[in-house]
């Protein structure tokens, strides 16, 4: 039985979006800024460059 | 996505992935972060290595632990989970140095043809954001998910 859903996991885990399992301690991560130089470089280019255009939409 | 990946962890907002790559160098966690930005629904796309004493996070280190690919597929995949719960976000990535900038663009380019059916994908060209194209060399990355 554990081996039968073991293998249904890993059959999930290969469609686009993946298996994903709950893990509470990681809720400790969550209101950190763990990657602050990336997080501050994402904010200059929002300055900066901000977002890309509207796409035309096709009538 | 038909290439192998981690299987991943996550804490309920799935704003913070966990998964462990496995190689040669042993097992070595790594945590993926969509970081809230000065804008609402635009996120930063991070991730690096968890020391496993101190839990800090590096970004800079580099793994050599012969899975790139695997890890790629693996960080796609956190898109994809990301996205379906928070579909109006921006995602934004970009390497911490040029060669890691070129390395997660020829990652992208392998799996363009799947990404593009489900995002509407961007890379940053001296200042501006145009569409993705194979071969370009860019300085970031931006991802939105389709809405039918």
């Amino acid at each position: 039985m554990i081996k039968f859903v073991i293998m249904k996991v890993k059959e999930l885990n290969k469609s686009k979006l993946p298996v994903v399992r709950i893990d509470n301690s990681l809720e400790k991560y969550k209101d950190k800024v763990l990657f602050k130089d990336k997080l501050d470089k994402a904010n200059e280019m929002l300055k900066t460059t901000g977002l890309p255009k509207p796409k035309k939409q096709h009538s | 996505m038909k290439l192998e990946r981690y299987e991943l962890k996550a804490e309920k907002s799935l704003m913070v992935f966990e998964f462990v790559s496995e190689g040669p160098k042993g097992e070595i966690s790594k945590l993926v972060q969509f970081g809230e930005t000065n804008l609402k629904d635009f996120y930063n796309l991070a991730f690096g290595d968890k020391d496993p004493v101190t839990g800090e996070i590096n970004d800079s280190v580099v793994s050599n632990n012969n899975d790139s690919d695997k890890v790629l597929a693996t960080v796609i995949a956190t898109v994809y989970a990301f996205t379906d719960k928070h579909p109006e976000a921006w995602v934004y990535a970009t390497g911490s140095t040029r060669s890691r900038t070129r390395l997660y663009r020829m990652g992208l380019t392998k799996y363009l043809s799947e990404i593009g059916e489900d995002f509407d994908l961007y890379g940053q060209k001296e200042g501006e954001w145009e569409n993705f194209e194979k071969g370009v060399e860019y300085e970031a990355f931006l991802a939105q998910r389709k809405n039918d």
